[in-house]
């Protein structure tokens, strides 16, 4: 369940050799335990989303190397990097990003898609972790009509539907309530305790400050802070 | 003459194939003097991004070239109504002195870009890139090549006059001449056939073993490659003659024709793309020792070797076939 994520000098440019070239992530030497949750603090613009993307393999880095359990996975053709992606990583987006028009059961199968297994399995799978959530009564329910905890959930759920060891999320809290965000930590927590690494962007001091964290790394100008 | 549809997609395929191949084969001198795959320095980073897209260029042009190799002996055939003393391909490629090397060069490039196919069909299937210098280093193989037949055939092309009295195969083809083919018209049926069943022979039954025992694969690709000049051979040998039941007809492109129910499609097309991907192996087995390379040549050579072999089969028998049938009796 526990993978190892080493950064070995990543940058990350966005225009390169362009006018209004950007090195959103300027350096970066980092390495993740596995089974811990681990937090990236720093303002907006930092690059702290950009750090996520190329450790979630969503985007490849302009310069240096990313590890998963000592294989090099930043340079992998990308037909070993889309299997890659969706045995590792789920991801939890700012915006939930849920596909509008289907439903939440719907959108948590969807990313079994297309290597799922037969239907009847992976609707049980993703009942289960509905009902664990507490979203078992709202399965069939549009995604525009949830509320933003229950999107949240369905999100969280949709993100675990192929049991991976990583969790990303990028800035879980920041449409959230108090409330909400403590009851989002305590998930995190369990996902902890089940051994998946999680990883998190927040300048949210009730998620940061959070006893669940093991690790905060302060990012800024695209390179850690010490 | 260069206004006919079969001619006009010809130079489009091959204005495609230079415009993919020629900066291909550029990019192929960089990948070679740079590639490594334990920096993680931008230029690395670059070649692996910018490999994915000329990947994807050159496969599609290389399992364009068989397509454009049939065109080309298509429209040889059916230009022939149009030269005098011309009655198949043979006499359109004698129209001026570029048909023939149009044909040969054509020929070299299939056989390179199939081979380049079997190497990315098996250097996709690893994680780290085992062949990718091998196959980036037979791109400055292929591209001189494509340059050559894409001049060649234009030179054919622009040289075609219909005025030009040709002469066809009954001259080329002739056992008299001083010429490759003359030559192998001139041999004798049953050493044709017996050095043919020889090779295609063991040429099935080390396919066959391989395929059970994944041993022998060198052996495999030699024989294989042998077998297509010995096959060609064969067919202006013996395997025509029994096809038009004619003592003297040798031409191996007649058999294209309607006349003859377009048979030779049916035996060149098999024979072609077993030979190309034996050859192929045969390149890319002295690779076969690098870690990642070994555990996907094990999984995926048999199915690969299987298809040769079945395509070898399918030639071999329809050769048996045709002279059975035959009503021309070559051996008492």
């Amino acid at each position: 369940m526990s993978v190892v994520v080493e950064l070995i000098g990543v940058r990350k440019a966005f225009h390169e050799g362009r006018p209004g070239e950007l090195w959103a992530v300027d350096g970066i030497d980092l390495a993740v335990a596995p089974g811990q949750v681990t937090v990236f603090t720093g303002p907006s613009g930092s690059g702290k989303t950009t750090l996520l993307t190329l450790i979630g393999c969503l985007a490849r880095p302009t310069e240096g190397r990313i590890r998963l359990d000592g294989e090099e996975v930043s340079g992998l053709p990308e037909r070993f990097v889309t299997d890659l992606r969706r045995r590792t990583f789920g991801f939890v987006f700012q915006q939930f990003n849920l596909i509008r028009g289907l439903s939440v059961l719907e959108n948590v199968m969807l990313p079994a898609y297309p290597l799922a297994p037969h239907y009847p399995a992976l609707r049980r799978r993703a009942e289960r972790l509905l009902a664990h959530f507490g979203l078992g009564p709202r399965r069939d329910a549009q995604v525009e009509w949830l509320s933003g905890g229950e999107a949240q959930r369905t999100a969280i759920a949709r993100a675990l539907i192929n049991d991976p060891p990583v969790v990303i999320a990028d800035e879980p809290t920041a449409n959230l309530d108090s409330q909400l965000s403590t009851a989002f930590l305590d998930i995190v927590a369990e996902l902890r305790d089940q051994g998946r690494t999680v990883l998190l962007t927040s300048h949210d001091p009730l998620v940061y400050e959070a006893p669940v964290v093991d690790r905060i790394v302060a990012v800024r100008d695209g390179r850690l802070v010490s | 003459m260069l206004f006919q549809p079969a001619i006009m997609a010809l130079l489009l395929v091959d204005a495609i194939t230079l415009a993919l191949l020629l900066p291909a084969a550029l990019f192929a001198i960089q990948l070679l003097r740079h590639w490594d795959r334990n920096s993680g320095h931008a230029r690395q980073i670059r070649l692996e991004r910018r490999t994915a897209l000329v990947t994807t260029g050159v496969a599609l042009l290389s399992g364009v070239q068989g397509l454009a190799l049939l065109l080309l002996v298509f429209t040889a055939d059916a230009l022939s109504v149009q030269f005098v003393g011309a009655m198949c391909a043979v006499g359109s490629f004698n129209v001026n002195a570029w048909g023939f090397p149009a044909l040969l060069l054509r020929m070299a490039l299939f056989f390179f870009a199939a081979a380049w196919l079997v190497m990315h069909h098996l250097d996709r299937q690893a994680r780290d890139y085992p062949l990718i210098r091998a196959r980036h280093a037979l791109l400055l193989v292929i591209a001189p090549v494509a340059l050559l037949a894409v001049l060649a055939q234009l030179a054919w092309f622009l040289g075609l006059r219909s005025d030009v009295i040709t002469s066809c195969c009954g001259s080329l083809f002739s056992p008299g001449g001083a010429t490759v083919a003359a030559e192998l018209a001139a041999l004798s049926p049953l050493p044709a056939m017996v050095g043919f069943y020889l090779v295609l022979g063991a040429t099935l039954l080390v396919g066959a073993y391989y395929w059970r025992r994944r041993r022998g694969l060198t052996l495999f690709a030699l024989l294989g490659s042998a077998a297509f000049p010995v096959a060609i051979a064969a067919v202006i040998a013996f395997v025509s003659l029994y096809i038009y039941e004619h003592p003297h007809h040798h031409c191996p492109f007649c058999l294209l024709k309607a006349e003859y129910g377009y048979i030779g499609y049916g035996l060149y097309l098999p024979l072609f793309g077993a030979s190309a991907i034996a050859f192929g192996l045969g390149l890319t087995r002295p690779f076969a020792h690098i870690g990642s390379l070994r555990q996907v040549m094990a999984a995926a050579v048999p199915r690969v070797v299987g298809i040769a072999t079945a395509l070898f089969l399918l030639f071999t028998l329809l050769v048996a076939w045709i002279s059975w049938h035959s009503n021309l009796i070559l051996l008492s």
